[in-house]
């Protein structure tokens, strides 16, 4: 799992006429982005920035490890909607129960029994605990839901909660309570 | 205008019968609510909720902190999938 390559950020418009590219990050917090460079695209060419102002960067090519900065806005416009990527083995290790989105994607998922489940097609956190989607399961991303994850295997064992239905008409009418 | 306080914050009912059920059960379950609007309480602390946003049921683990606030905030219901980069997910 190691090998792959993870996408970074995007270059965009040019900015002013000294060479100067947007670049959209896609890293948790963009002034991270720099730091983990040097960036491929894909094709050979190796890439290093320098954020200048909020989201705008100074960029240059690795020829023959020196650096070429980008010479004026023709150069810039020839790089907009290029892919940065780094090697998954470029990022840090993650701590303890941690795991990259990145890492988790792709992963087999089993049942206790080794049943297979399907793969996880996304990893969703929106600030109630992060869950797996796999195929039409949604699990929560705990100890109890997901007791294993082995990303050198490429497979984590899904134990899937038990689902209780409460359906709108299911009991007594809506009602105010005071919390306590 | 917010909600007048002496009204106590809202809850749909069934809600509450259901989850102190779940409690007392003590098994590892989602329990599936369509009920967006109600207010997390303090007595939902540590229940997983399937919350439906329309489309599918996503899971959300009640925490001290999102008391108050309502079930349907973490449920979205045009769902951006962004890019993973360097982000990480702790296993809770």
């Amino acid at each position: 799992m190691t090998d792959r390559r993870v996408l970074m950020g995007v270059i965009g418009r040019p900015h002013g006429v000294r060479g100067l590219v947007h670049v959209r990050s896609y890293t948790a917090d963009p002034a991270d982005l720099p730091g983990y460079g040097p960036f491929s695209d894909g094709h050979g060419r190796r890439f290093t920035l320098r954020w200048v102002s909020e989201g705008v960067a100074e960029l240059s090519e690795l020829v023959d490890g020196k650096r070429v900065k980008l010479a004026d806005r023709n150069a810039a416009e020839r790089l907009v909607n290029l892919r940065l990527y780094v090697d998954r083995a470029q990022l840090p290790a993650p701590g303890e129960d941690e795991f990259y989105l990145s890492d988790l994607v792709g992963l087999e998922a089993m049942g206790p029994d080794g049943a297979p489940l399907g793969r996880v097609d996304a990893v969703h956190d929106y600030g109630a605990g992060t869950s797996l989607e796999i195929g039409p399961l949604l699990v929560p991303f705990t100890r109890a839901c997901v007791p294993v994850v082995d990303i050198a295997a490429g497979r984590l064992t899904v134990l899937p909660p038990a689902e209780v239905v409460v359906a709108p008409d299911a009991g007594a009418d809506s009602t105010s309570e005071a919390v306590a | 205008m917010a909600r007048s306080i002496w009204k106590g914050p809202f809850v749909d009912g069934y809600l509450l019968n259901k989850a102190e059920a779940s409690r007392a059960s003590g098994r590892n379950e989602i329990i599936k609510i369509w009920s967006r609007r109600s207010t997390i309480l303090p007595q939902f602390v540590g229940l997983t909720f399937g919350v439906y946003n329309g489309h599918k049921f996503l899971p959300v683990q009640v925490s001290e902190n999102m008391v108050g606030h309502k079930f349907g905030e973490f449920s979205p219901t045009r769902t951006f999938t962004g890019h993973s980069s360097d982000k990480k997910a702790k296993r809770g």
